[in-house]
């Protein structure tokens, strides 16, 4: 039996969100970019990487080394995908938070 | 494309040091790279760099303590981390150390009074300490200094002894009966002029014996020292040069050696140039040998040479000191006539060349600054103790819960050592700090005489003895409330609920004692700096006995070959003087040898006609030679019969007139007009045809020394000052008088050109410059007290709030309440004073002996300082107290 998902905090669900969008793109630089755009918020970076760290911990996210790039000193990109485990979590927390929510559509959506 | 801007290495290696992870190291830090060209693109490379910073600044503070403790969930409250899980007691301690650290920022101001108090104190003491390591204790620091003495025909006693005072024959015999030194060397003061070049100049040198640099154990840079045979007259015009006048006169030039420079307008070979290092003795530049005639050497009256030797073999400097006073003593019975009075002394090399005066005066700084010290630790304790008091209550739970008491000491231990650290740190950078200004205040008149100047900076030791200071002090005073609070009984403690109505008796002792010792410190101190402040105002501003507004002088010396004749002398001055007697801005003008303030006096017995005086009742009087305007110049009055005159010839009869203090010395009560004296006991008969009025020459010396003159017409010499009182800035005479003196004799150079005023203003700026740290001294100390007072009154008052209150309550007023404050700042203060008064006493009495009669110890200053400090401390106890008593009732009832 899989094991179960683990519970996400509000920004590790954003953070999770962020590398399924990015895909291919998904390391630390685009990541804060993408999350500020979307949420109008100031994402601060030990944050992110505190958040990083700690998914891919609970087996959520998965990494790998880029190749080093001039523009950097020569130093590899960390790359991120969501796993398994963090898909489901992902969709867990957005099933709950869309349970949540039914029946609040006039109150939520804008008109 | 523009080259990206240069990153931060220093913030990024602050990042590095932050991440454990390789891999993450490696993200982070492209990750920044990439958005720092990118910020730089945009914003540009400033801006970009302090983007950094803040970015490496975030995350460091971030990651460090999950580097530190990688386990470190939700933190844990300090009772948890006494419950005895020993599997987890590895890091303990480090929670421990967290937790001081927070407990010591909840109350920024306390620890940061502590901490500044502390870091001043400690900043003070390394800052001095350099100074007298630097300049007293180890001004020499060249191989085998140590085996090297000084001897001298001086009393071991004697702090100011001349040490160059050795009769050349005494120096022969020394040389041949000694056997538990060797490598004897002599040195006479020889400061030739530098002529024959664009700028004349005065060198300071000295005239030695071959062996003196193979005593010393120096070798020269280029060429050689000097040769045995060099050592007699006709063959001694060689010359050695310092590392600094050659570079200072030759530009380095390595080809000098061989060369012929002309010193005292004759040419004298450079044979060798020493090693960069120290120049010894007294800053010497250049050396010559030392060529008596036999004749010479066998001079045993008197001499003037300074002796070094080196303690042969695995002799000891006691052992060479008895052997030394065997050869005096026997020496006594050989020659009654002119050993009679004479003693010998060995001492240590850096004993006998360093400044005697400094050791005093350097004494006296190290000791104010511990008295800082003292009262800082005095000031931390208290403020800790009261610290400990609020805590009594958290320790108590903490026992409750099963803490053991010695991790409870470990926990103060712990504050104290992170003050400690706090403290060192600010320190550090404050010694540092206090040594540059120590160099730069430091007057430039006396640099070159200043042995071991060149190491006054902080060294390791310094900083290590700091440190070590620091820790002791705040760890002893950390320990002293924590051994009370784990004394009390758990119990006792809870059930009051953390409200001790008044402060245990015997802590409240110790807090008073405490305070009480900090006004006594402080008055001592205040007490030691008013003095030392007295004594440099009358050294600058008192009664001189002499106008030094509007007098501008130039000191020079007459090479002895050339003005080998009185003649010539009495030329070359009556020259300078009527060059300058011509121009409208001079009042008046004159000569004399030695200028008062300018460092140099010469001295003669003395024997008055009709005494008959033994060799130990002879005393000496200075000896000046002057011509008439030097009185006039120098405004010093004429107090009976007449001043010198031009009249007074080679062919009349000597005249001399002297000070008031060598009329009352010799003619006490009587008139010294037509009295007669001599300077030899078969020398020409002195009549004294005038009194003058007695100036300071020397501010050391604090009194009036008995000096007489004689006029420039009937005795010339080769040392001579020119004094001109100008209507207007006496600096303004300065290119007539260096012309004058050119026109004169261009080869002769002017040894300095001053202002009078600047002659006293050099001359005290040592002293000056010991008066004003030592004034600083005390206002810090006033301050520390002054917060030691109140903190110690306000904490008393805070603890018995709530009996305040009930008393208001109950119809007490305001007054009465302050009263009951205000009655322990007044033991305080009484115990202070009482004590302090008794400190100053005994500080000013050693500060009279040590610095030979400069300082007095009066009444007045005493008793000001007493009433400044008294009132001082009385409104830091007051101002508590008053706030105390403002507390609505009500309020002060419920206040825990």
């Amino acid at each position: 039996m899989p094991p179960t998902p683990p519970y996400l905090g509000e920004f590790e669900y954003a953070v999770l969100l962020a590398v399924a969008h990015l895909r291919d793109d998904a390391y630390a630089v685009p990541m804060r970019t993408f999350i500020e755009e979307r949420t109008g918020r100031a994402v601060a970076r030990g944050a992110l990487y505190t958040a990083l760290e700690r998914l891919e911990g609970k087996g959520c996210l998965t990494s790998r080394m880029g190749d080093p790039t001039p523009e950097r000193g020569g130093r590899a990109r960390r790359y991120f995908a969501v796993s398994a485990l963090g898909l489901r979590a992902v969709r867990s927390t957005h099933a709950s938070f869309s349970r949540l929510s039914e029946g609040l559509e006039t109150l939520l959506e804008p008109s | 494309m523009t080259p990206p801007p240069q990153l931060p290495t220093l913030a990024e290696s602050l990042v590095r040091r932050s991440i454990l992870d390789a891999d993450w190291r490696e993200a982070v830090t492209g990750d920044l790279r990439e958005e720092f060209a990118e910020h730089a693109r945009r914003r540009g490379p400033v801006s970009a760099r302090r983007w950094y910073w803040r970015q490496a600044i975030g995350l460091a503070l971030r990651f460090a303590t999950s580097r530190l403790v990688p386990s470190m969930r939700p933190r844990r409250q300090w009772a948890m981390a006494d419950m005895g899980h020993d599997g987890r007691s590895r890091w303990a301690w480090l929670t421990d150390g967290r937790y001081a650290l927070r407990a010591l920022r909840h109350r920024p101001g306390l620890s940061g009074a502590i901490v500044v108090t502390l870091a001043l104190a400690l900043a003070a003491n390394a800052a001095i300490f350099t100074l007298a390591d630097a300049l007293y204790l180890r001004p020499f620091r060249f191989t085998g200094v140590e085996r090297l003495v000084v001897v001298a025909s001086a009393p071991e006693s004697d702090p100011l002894a001349d040490r160059s005072s050795v009769a050349p024959a005494d120096y022969r015999d020394w040389t041949r009966e000694s056997t538990t030194l060797t490598d004897f060397a002599a040195a006479d003061f020889w400061d030739p002029n530098l002529s024959e070049v664009d700028q004349p100049e005065q060198l300071a040198g000295f005239r030695v014996t071959p062996g003196f640099f193979r005593a010393l154990k120096t070798e020269p840079l280029f060429g050689r020292t000097f040769l045995d045979e060099e050592a007699s007259p006709g063959r001694d015009r060689k010359v050695v040069l310092s590392h600094a006048l050659w570079t200072r006169r030759f530009g380095a030039d390595p080809n000098l050696v061989g060369r012929t420079i002309r010193l005292n307008g004759e040419p004298h070979e450079v044979v060798g140039v020493m090693r960069p290092g120290p120049s010894v003795p007294y800053g010497a530049e250049v050396w010559a040998p030392l060529a008596y005639t036999e004749a010479e050497w066998l001079e045993r009256r008197r001499g003037f040479l300074l002796v070094l030797a080196r303690l042969a073999g695995e002799q000891s400097i006691d052992s060479a000191r008895a052997e030394m006073n065997a050869i005096a003593a026997r020496q006594r019975q050989q020659f009654p006539d002119t050993h009679a009075m004479r003693q010998v002394s060995v001492v240590s090399f850096t004993r006998g060349l360093s400044d005697a005066g400094a050791g005093p005066f350097l004494a006296i700084w190290q000791a104010a600054a511990a008295l800082l010290l003292l009262i800082a630790c005095a000031n931390i304790a208290n403020l800790l103790m009261a610290r400990g008091t609020e805590r009594q209550h958290e320790f108590a739970v903490r026992l409750a819960l099963g803490a053991r008491r010695w991790r409870l000491g470990m926990q103060v231990l712990i504050e104290g050592a992170w003050l400690a650290v706090c403290s060192i740190a600010l320190a550090l950078p404050l010694a540092a700090l206090g040594v540059e200004g120590l160099r730069r205040g430091l007057p430039t008149s006396v640099l070159r005489w200043v042995a071991g100047y060149e190491f006054l900076r902080l060294d390791l030791t310094v900083l290590l003895m700091t440190a070590l200071l620091g820790a002791c002090a705040t760890l002893f005073f950390s320990l002293l409330p924590a051994l009370q609070a784990s004394g009390a009984a758990v119990s006792d403690t809870l059930r009051q609920g953390g409200r001790t109505a008044t402060v245990g008796r015997s802590r409240r002792w110790l807090g008073t004692g405490l305070a009480a010792g900090q006004v006594a410190l402080t008055l001592a101190l205040i007490v030691a700096s008013a003095l030392i402040l007295g004594a440099v105002d009358g050294a600058v501003n008192g009664a001189l006995g002499f106008d030094k507004r509007h007098v501008m002088t130039a000191r020079l010396t007459l090479p002895d070959r050339p003005y080998a004749e009185q003649e010539r002398r009495r030329q070359f001055v009556a020259r300078v003087l009527d060059r300058l007697h011509g121009i409208p801005a001079v009042e008046s003008l004159g000569s004399v040898s030695f200028l008062p303030y300018a460092g140099a006096s010469s001295s003669r017995p003395i024997y008055p006609e009709g005494v008959q005086l033994t060799p130990a009742e002879v005393r000496q009087a200075d000896f000046q030679r002057a011509t008439p305007g030097y009185f006039e110049t120098m405004r010093i009055p004429l107090l009976d019969g007449r001043s010198l005159t031009d009249a007074d010839r080679d062919d009349g009869r000597a005249v001399v007139v002297v000070s008031r203090s060598f009329a009352d010395r010799y003619w006490p009560g009587l008139s010294p007009i037509g009295r007669r004296f001599r300077t030899a006991e078969d020398g020409p008969w002195l009549e004294v045809v005038g009194v003058s009025g007695d100036i300071m020459h020397d501010w050391f010396m604090n009194q009036r020394r008995p000096t007489f003159y004689r006029p420039v017409t009937q005795d010339a010499g080769l040392s001579l000052a020119i004094v001109v009182r100008t209507t207007g800035n006496p600096l303004d005479m300065a290119g007539e008088l260096r012309r004058a003196v050119t026109a004169a004799d261009p080869d002769q150079p002017i040894l300095d050109l001053r202002s009078m005023e600047q002659v006293v203003a050099d001359k005290v700026g040592g002293i000056v410059y010991l008066a004003r740290a030592l004034a600083v001294m005390g206002g810090i100390a006033l301050v520390l007290a002054l917060m030691g007072v109140y903190s110690l009154i306000a904490y008393l008052a805070a603890r018995r709030t709530q009996e305040f209150g009930v008393r208001m309550a109950l119809g007490a007023t305001r007054w009465q309440v302050i009263r009951l404050n205000v009655r322990q700042a007044l033991v305080i203060t009484g115990l202070g004073l009482a004590m302090g008064t008794a400190i100053a006493i005994v500080l000013g009495r050693v500060m009279a002996s040590a610095l030979f009669g400069l300082v007095s110890l009066e009444v007045m200053p005493i008793a000001a300082m007493v009433v400044v400090v008294g009132v001082t401390a009385l409104v830091a106890g007051f101002l508590p107290a008053r706030k105390a008593a403002n507390l609505d009732p009500t309020v002060a009832l419920r206040t825990p």
